[in-house]
């Protein structure tokens, strides 16, 4: 009687057992795995980043619905600490999945650890698919901790309307730094007469930022031949003589010739240069990047440029490639880069697959110019817009690369504000900063 | 019959002591172990991280002095120091009395006080860094109404984040903006404690408003004010977030305090080493802030 029942009780268990394991595994199975994404997107940052933010939203439902065991979830960094960020997270052991990141940080990133090595990914694309994108100036820069989105080649956005009204031909613009100068000088205006100038030749920005060393000095020490860091001697060499030379060519836009206003060295980048610019305060800044051609479509500014139309024209707004020597120009882009303790990184790859495609970039915002040969060939690239784009971008030039480029974006900037705020000597102040630097990570 | 255990306790020891004791001495080992835990073990952990150098990977090398050598002999980073204590000067010697005066007025009698109080508070619910950015548009160059207000007063045009001294004066006027509701309400509190009897005592001997203030009010205060001048010194000389929402540190490195310079090095560019030797040094500072606070106040504690 008791075996019986011993029995059974085994036998019952076994079942229930059995029904579970049944249920669990196909609930398991079916169990969508959930990945992160980090951006800098933020909606309040004006209309640039609320249009990213759209494609955003338009792309990854899109990558959902093809791959419906994949969920995505955003997270948000501001777009200078995002690499930091993931160094940061990446020695507490907090992991992350896909993450924005930039070219000048790779080399942190590569002493960091902290990105996985995508050549194992990216040697399974067909040859067609590998040679549509490692033809770009950016490629070697983040390749193999990222795969880039575009190509972000500065540019100087002007004002036809005004070289109209001031009498220039606007289709005729700065080939080298005498005539912007020139042009700068002519387009400058106090248009009330009340003693206050309205309309500035050339804006430009040198705040406490990136930006000011990779659009308003790098090129400008470029074109004079310098450099902004040895590889040889891993030294800072920016107070050399094209050093001088680079940092007396703004001095001078600012504070002689007067045609940048001086509280270019105060606020962000955005509220400097696009919001300026979109309220008529300068006739050329310099610096132009992709994400301005949003908010200039929505103004009306540009017509068919974004998203490209092969009818595109810049009517209002237009861009020369900046009047620097050839081979002067910044050129960077956004990446995308997988953290090296991601839980997912297959997946993870799955959705840089999917948004790394001609069809997902053409629209993306921030691209810039295509990161993908084949998007030259459509229609809607071949407009003189993107065309003068195109000659910018073949003029590109990267970041130094160093791992302590931080410091090296951080004392340059200080250092030009400096200069041009307290108008000290130029030479002894670049001099005494780049020993500072130098100080601390020559060698490095 | 306790003063003689006492005179025996002493003689035997202090292991003999923490036995007689033992209970209340239980009771307070949980706190001892937190505070060790949670307080001295990052403490030494920092300091020790100051005589490393740390690299991006993890892997550190102990360098003895370096770290301190280099930052000594940079001008940047003795003008970082020279910053932090201007921008405690400023805002302790600008907040401090005010709100004293302040805490006095909302303390006595007077009418419409309780609209005062409401006033007052504003600053110190705000949100630091919003509030820094708001100053931020107040001083904006365009259309900063403080801007525009300094121009329609001298007549000339300002940039006010441009300049070295008016931008030190921005950081110092908003952290005065914050502190001063939380100093004087702090202030108000301790001067509430004060009996009125001996107001009332003070009147009867005939002492005048400036002499009842000096002889009774600011001695019985003085506890109060040690306190809150530690209290706003730390904030101040920690104060990061505001001083790099307003400036960055600029223009230049001219409002780049010690505070700020740390949060740059260790965690916009992750030199985890510098990071470590300037927060040893911000808490030598902070040491010799309350050593002299205390010499100041010397004798509170008797009242």
């Amino acid at each position: 009687m008791e075996k019986i029942f011993k029995k059974r009780v085994i036998i019952t268990v076994l079942a229930v057992g059995l029904i579970m394991w049944m249920g669990l595994v196909p609930s398991l199975a079916q169990k969508p795995v959930t990945i992160k994404f980090a951006h800098f997107y933020d909606p309040a940052a004006g209309a640039g980043h609320v249009m990213n933010i759209e494609w955003l939203e338009k792309t990854i439902p899109a990558f959902e619905k093809e791959n419906p065991g994949i969920k995505v979830e955003f997270e948000w960094t501001k777009w200078d600490e995002i690499d930091i960020r993931s160094i940061r997270d990446y020695a507490a052991g907090i992991p992350h999945d896909v993450m924005m990141s930039s070219p000048q940080l790779m080399p942190k990133h590569f002493i960091a650890g902290d990105y996985l090595d995508l050549t194992s990914y990216a040697a399974k694309w067909p040859k067609a698919r590998a040679e549509d994108i490692n033809w770009t100036p950016v490629w070697g820069k983040v390749f193999p901790l990222g795969i880039p989105l575009g190509i972000h080649t500065r540019t100087t956005v002007y004002r036809r309307d005004l070289f109209e009204k001031y009498g220039l031909d606007p289709g005729r613009t700065p080939e080298d730094l005498e005539s912007l100068v020139k042009y700068s000088r002519f387009l400058t205006r106090d248009t009330n007469a009340d003693g206050k100038t309205d309309i500035w030749g050339l804006g430009m920005y040198f705040g406490a930022s990136r930006a000011t060393i990779e659009l308003y000095f790098a090129p400008y020490i470029w074109n004079f031949d310098g450099k902004l860091w040895d590889p040889e001697t891993k030294r800072a060499s920016f107070a050399s003589e094209a050093g001088v030379k680079a940092t007396r060519f703004v001095y001078d836009l600012v504070n002689t010739y007067k045609v940048t206003p001086e509280w270019a060295t105060v606020g962000t980048y955005d509220e400097v240069g696009l919001i300026n610019f979109l309220n008529g305060t300068y006739a050329m800044f310099t610096g132009f990047g992709s994400y301005w051609i949003g908010p200039l479509e929505e103004k009306g500014w540009v017509t068919g440029i974004f998203p490209p139309k092969s009818w595109g024209k810049a009517t209002v707004a237009d861009v020369f490639v900046a009047a620097t020597k050839p081979h002067a120009q910044f050129t960077n882009a956004w990446a995308l880069s997988i953290n090296k303790l991601s839980e997912h990184p297959d997946e993870s790859f799955k959705l840089i697959d999917f948004i790394v495609t001609p069809e997902r970039l053409i629209d993306y915002p921030d691209a810039g110019l295509p990161t993908l040969l084949s998007l030259w060939d459509k229609p809607e690239l071949q407009t003189d817009f993107y065309q003068e784009w195109l000659k910018a971008a073949a003029h590109g030039k990267s970041m130094p690369y160093t791992a302590h480029y931080g410091e090296l974006a951080d004392t340059v900037a200080a250092c030009l504000q400096e200069i041009l705020i307290k108008k000290a000597p130029i030479e002894a102040t670049l001099k005494k900063f780049e020993d500072e630097y130098n100080a601390k990570y020559a060698g490095e | 019959m306790e003063r003689s255990r006492k005179q025996e306790s002493s003689r035997k020891g202090g292991l003999y002591i923490l036995w007689e004791y033992k209970l209340p001495y239980l009771f307070l080992l949980p706190s001892v172990i937190l505070l060790i835990f949670f307080l001295a073990a990052p403490l030494v952990s920092g300091i020790y991280m100051s005589f490393q150098k740390i690299s991006l990977r993890g892997i550190s090398e102990f360098v003895g002095f370096r770290n301190y050598r280099l930052l000594l002999g940079e001008a940047r980073f003795r003008n970082n120091l020279l910053f932090s204590v201007l921008y405690v000067a400023g805002n302790v010697g600008l907040s401090v009395p005010l709100a004293y005066a302040a805490a006095l007025l909302i303390t006595g009698k007077l009418r419409g006080i309780q609209f005062f109080r409401a006033i007052f508070l504003i600053p110190f619910i705000v949100t630091p860094v919003v509030s820094a950015i708001l100053f931020r548009s107040m001083v904006n160059p365009s259309f900063g109404p403080i801007t525009a207000l300094l121009e329609m007063i001298t007549g000339k045009h300002y940039i006010i984040l441009a300049d070295s001294t008016l931008a030190m004066l921005t950081i110092i006027g908003h952290s005065f903006w914050r502190s001063f509701s939380f100093i004087m309400l702090f202030l108000a509190a301790g001067i509430a404690t004060i009996p009125t009897e001996l107001y009332e005592a003070g009147k009867v001997d005939g002492a005048g408003a400036w002499a009842r203030f000096s002889h009774i009010t600011f001695p019985l205060t003085k506890i109060h004010l040690t306190i809150v001048l530690l209290i706003i010194t730390m904030w101040t000389l920690q104060d990061a977030e505001t001083v790099y929402a307003l400036t960055q540190g600029g223009p230049g490195y001219s409002t780049e305090v010690t505070a700020v310079r740390l949060f740059k090095d260790a965690f916009i560019n992750f030199n985890l080493s510098y990071g470590a030797t300037i927060g040893v040094f911000l808490l030598m500072m902070s040491a010799v802030f309350m050593i002299f606070y205390f010499k100041l106040m010397g004798g509170a504690e008797h009242y």
